[in-house]
């Protein structure tokens, strides 16, 4: 074995514990940076895949005139790529005992001829037996249900029991932990059985060279006219997201974190390794120095301080790597079971584990460049003359010496203007964690404040949605006697992605009608103001909506389909809510429009005692009095589960935040460690001088602590004006990835999120100074004198 | 032949934005195998005039042959590399390396030089321990070993190449009389052998068997006319 080898293997063994440290931090930033790639890769390869595998449909179009429509011959179109009816009602199927939640119910031509919005037998019978339904296999986590349970479902008024022979899984749908939905697929007599309606109704299709979802739009524009050739007239359409599954921002949220979380602990700990390296060469260089006195050349020393790098690097990757593969298959299988999707990725391709070792090794490098440059070029009399720290410019000046003489503040202020490269890197590195980590708290508070708002929008506790519309006072009847409720209002309405099965405009956006004086909504305005009540049509949107009416200009008029009408309507405003495309118009002018009567859908039910068990309660009772009186509804919400909804979509992205830039406070705070650590082993003479003329282990001590509360108390201070644009940038850039374009979040400084990172910053700065300075001190002072 | 010559040779360093001279047009000649002692006060430029003849620093003025070689003309790593072959150097605190045990830094000062062949390292590291009678001590590494002990490894590793000229920045001047004279009885053997020696030293050189007495004060070169303790 060469020497210089050697002498690289003994200074690891010498320098065991920064050794240790170094290896320690490009490790965690190995593990973290690498977990997070792998899970990027998986993620990124494995929503989208589970969803395309299915051929997601493209567009779907009612109508009740297919009967006119030779599906064989709409097959045959070139453009065409796959075609099948897939008709779907919404019914009420029991999950536990007097809890409902909407049934959608799928009716399938052939189980086992699926060529479109494809899904896959998990357990039980499959295809379901004739007059049983199959369920989606995430509705198990919100329900009772199972394979062989036998529930009751309304549909009609009625109740009819519903026997569930199979679990499906179908990867086209939002999961049912966020979204409250009960998928189930049947047989078509038994669709009709269930629903009383009709099949053949929906038709869903899948085109041929179609890469956009303008793609579709014109390829569905030429298809309706060959329907209307045909006298099909098409009541409804449909065209989602192209081919991106529904819920496609959550992951891609949980993506970009990954992403700029990843670069960021990759980054730093390559920030913590540069600083241990450059304590490493700053205590060997005399070494250096004798080295290049009895001929080392510069190719020598480069050498013994690259060995030493590598080893670090080999060390780090062999550990880090093989966890990251395993901590980011298993994150990976976590968003995939939050998600509900499989993970299909089983290999990971060789150029994953090549950028990791490639970037483990070379990036150490890299970052330590200035310090192997100082190591290569020093001249031998520069390094012979090196004994440590030097005054630094201070020693060049003159300092006047305040009345008050010195003091430890002052004595740990100069100390830290010793090593200001270093210091600074410290400082810095410690800001940019504390500005990620309050960034991520801002952030979710950002988010947390949305939700509140989206709460307080809603002023009512329940809404019935009922399937037919009626006068208000036979709406409201049945439920008269619930004292609990303190007042009932009638709106025309639905919600999230039932909307479009209660009312809507012709191209799916759903509509809500309700007295433009209503108290019950306090909405959360983008632009403008809300309805005024004026002559004039006026309508409200949602931010989902604006890109069907873009570009978007208050006080415009544009036109909006209601009841089969095209009619012209002034835009007045647009608000910020987290649901499908939506517009708000006045309940007496949809009357009109659409020739109703003084009728409603929908019950807007304020109670008395508005806590969250006091809601569910009444929700019970109104959930037996729809049973027992057989009133037909589309579903039941309450705007405390509503809430949850919005939570629940929004919770997986909050804690991803938080815990990644826990992950990036703790790269930095160990840098922070590291830095305090050499700076205090360093100055292990000066200890010993400090010691020898008088100063108490307990004196020195605290100036150590000092110097780590000045570093910490201005790590925060950076850290602080590096989060406030940190965090207007995130709401901003959150608010688009989870509400849409041009959907800013509010800024919003978290108060919480500001006294925990002080809280942690300054107990890290405690820790990374005490501990070093208690050590340093219990060498006794003739050591420390003579430590080199 | 002179093996080391130095014409008007100057030195002058920046310190706290002042010009510092060390040396001030220095001439002298060594010759090969010549036992040289190099005396003055602290400061006087002894270290100064030794870390420009072993090019470890540049003069500002003036002009220095080493070995018939113009050793500023050299990069870096050359010098490193014609230094490591030419000059063997002795520090006054011995700067072994401690990771290395006694015989590898003998083995280190080969592998950078690379002038003996490999298969005949062990051996010559050998025979320089057992030279200057520490070969029990090979395996050990420097903090087992006494300061006598590790100046006797540092002349061994400054032996490792063969070099023509050892230079010792007060070799002795950390050790205790004893010591300090079995190093000094090495250093005569060496230049018996042929080697020109250069030590700079603080001590008293009386009865000591210098063939050149080089006496510097403040930067120049005076006529030695005192002993050295005379001029502490």
């Amino acid at each position: 074995m060469s020497i210089i080898f050697k002498k690289s293997m003994r200074d690891i063994q010498q320098r065991f514990r920064s050794t240790l440290l170094a290896i320690l931090a490009l490790t965690i930033g190995i593990w973290g940076g690498g977990s997070l790639l792998v899970s990027f890769y998986i993620m990124s390869n494995d929503l989208s895949a589970n969803y395309l595998l299915t051929k997601p449909y493209q567009l779907s179009i009612q109508s009740k005139d297919f009967a006119k429509l030779d599906l064989d011959n709409l097959h045959e179109l070139p453009e065409i790529a796959a075609a099948e009816f897939r008709d779907r009602a919404i019914l009420r199927i029991e999950v536990k005992p007097d809890e409902w939640l909407p049934l959608w119910l799928y009716s399938v031509e052939d189980f086992d001829q699926l060529s479109i919005a494809k899904f896959y037998p998990q357990a039980g019978q499959f295809p379901p037996a004739k007059g049983t339904i199959a369920i989606e296999r995430n509705n198990l986590l919100i329900s009772q249900l199972n394979v062989d349970s036998v529930a009751r479902a309304q549909s009609n008024g009625k109740l009819i029991d519903v026997k569930i022979s199979g679990i499906i899984f179908d990867p086209g749908q939002a999961p049912s932990t966020q979204d409250a939905f009960i998928y189930a697929y049947t047989d078509e007599a038994n669709y009709t059985r269930l629903s009383g309606k009709a099949t053949h109704q929906k038709l869903i299709i899948r085109f041929n060279n179609v890469k956009t979802q303008q793609d579709v739009k014109q390829a569905y524009a030429k298809l309706a006219i060959q329907f209307a050739a045909q006298g099909i007239k098409i009541e409804a359409s449909n065209i989602p997201k192209f081919d991106q599954h529904p819920h496609q921002f959550q992951l891609n949220t949980i993506l970009m974190i990954n992403g700029s979380i990843s670069f960021l602990t990759f980054i730093m700990s390559m920030v913590l390794i540069s600083q241990l390296m450059n304590s490493i060469f700053t205590r060997q260089t005399r070494q250096i120095g004798i080295m290049k006195a009895i001929g080392a050349k510069r190719g020598h020393i480069l050498r013994i301080y690259l060995t030493y790098l590598l080893s670090i690097s080999a060390v780090s990757i062999a550990i880090g790597l093989p966890l990251a593969v395993l901590t980011g298959k298993k994150y990976s299988d976590f968003i995939a079971s939050v998600l509900n999707f499989d993970i299909l990725t089983t290999d990971l391709p060789y150029f994953i584990f090549a950028i990791v070792i490639v970037l483990g090794f070379i990036l150490p490098v890299i970052f330590s460049l200035p310090m192997l440059r100082n190591a290569v070029h020093i001249s031998v009399n520069n390094a012979l003359a090196d004994y440590g720290i030097e005054a630094g410019n201070n020693a060049s000046s003159s300092r006047k010496t305040s009345s008050m003489g010195m003091n430890i503040y002052s004595l740990a202020w100069r100390n830290l203007a010793r090593r200001k490269g270093r210091m600074l890197v410290t400082m810095l590195t410690m800001a940019l964690g504390v500005g990620i980590f309050l960034t991520g708290f801002n952030v979710r508070e950002s988010l947390s404040q949305f939700l509140t708002n989206s709460s307080n929008s809603m002023q009512y506790d329940l809404k019935v949605v009922l399937k037919n519309t009626v006068p208000p006072e036979t709406a409201s009847a049945p439920f008269n006697d619930i004292a609990a409720i303190s007042s009932i209002e009638g709106w025309l309405d639905g919600v999230g992605r039932v909307q479009t099965d209660a009312i809507a405009t012709a191209n799916s956006i759903g509509l809500v009608a309700m007295p433009y004086d209503n108290t019950l909504n306090k909405h959360d305005f983008l632009q403008g103001t809300w309805l005024t009540g004026a002559e004039q049509l006026e309508f409200v949107i949602n931010q989902q909506a604006a890109s069907e009416f873009a570009p978007i200009v208050i006080g415009q008029q544009y036109t909006i389909s209601i009841a089969g009408q095209d009619i012209s309507a002034r835009l007045v405003g647009m608000v910020r809510e987290f649901d499908v495309a939506k517009i708000y118009i006045d309940i007496d002018k949809y009357r009109q429009i659409a020739k109703l009567d003084d009728e409603i859908n929908s019950l807007m039910m304020v109670l008395n005692d508005r806590s969250y068990d006091n809601v569910l309660r009444v929700k019970k009772q109104v959930e037996r009095v729809i049973a027992n009186q057989g009133i037909e509804v589309v579903y039941i919400i309450s705007e405390v589960e509503y809430t949850k909804i919005v939570f629940d979509h929004l919770n997986i992205i909050l804690t991803a935040l938080l815990i990644l830039s826990l992950l990036v406070l703790s790269v930095s705070a160990m840098g922070m460690g590291s830095a305090m650590g050499i700076n205090v082993m360093e100055r292990t003479r000066e200890i010993g001088v400090l010691r020898a003329i008088g100063a108490t282990p307990k004196m020195v001590i605290r100036l150590f602590v000092m110097e780590g509360f000045m570093v910490s108390a201005l790590s925060v201070l950076l850290g602080i004006l590096l989060a406030l644009p940190l965090s207007a940038y995130g709401a901003k850039f959150f608010g688009n990835l989870i509400l849409g374009e041009n959907t800013p979040l509010d800024f919003t400084f978290s108060f919480m999120g500001f006294a925990i990172t002080l809280i942690v910053t300054l107990a890290f700065g405690y820790i990374a100074s005490r501990l070093p300075a208690s050590k340093a001190i219990k060498i006794s002072v003739r050591e420390a004198i003579a430590y080199e | 032949m002179n093996i080391i010559q130095l014409n008007n040779v100057s030195k002058s360093f920046e310190q706290g934005g002042q010009s510092f001279t060390a040396l001030s047009n220095v001439s002298l000649t060594i010759t090969k195998g010549e036992y040289v002692a190099l005396i003055g006060k602290s400061g006087s430029g002894k270290s100064t005039l030794l870390n420009l003849i072993t090019g470890i620093d540049h003069p500002t003025g003036g002009h220095i042959t080493v070995a018939d070689t113009d050793i500023h003309k050299f990069g870096e790593s050359s010098l490193a590399a014609w230094r490591g072959k030419n000059i063997g150097i002795i520090f006054q605190f011995f700067q072994l390396i401690p990771t290395l045990t006694i015989i590898e830094n003998i083995l280190l000062a080969m592998e950078f030089v690379n002038v003996i062949p490999k298969d005949q390292r062990q051996n010559r590291a050998k025979n320089l321990l057992t030279q200057v009678g520490i070969l029990e001590q090979a395996n050990k590494f420097p903090s087992a070993l006494s300061g006598g002990e590790q100046q006797r490894a540092a002349i061994a590793r400054a032996l490792a190449n063969k070099p023509e000229i050892l230079v010792a920045d007060e070799p002795t001047g950390n050790l205790d009389s004893a010591t300090a004279k079995s190093i000094k009885a090495i250093f005569t053997d060496l230049v018996a052998a042929g080697t020109t020696v250069i030590i700079v030293t603080h001590e008293d050189i009386s009865g000591t068997d210098f063939d050149q007495i080089i006496q510097l004060k403040d930067g120049q070169i005076q006529p030695h006319n005192s002993t050295v303790s005379e001029m502490k």
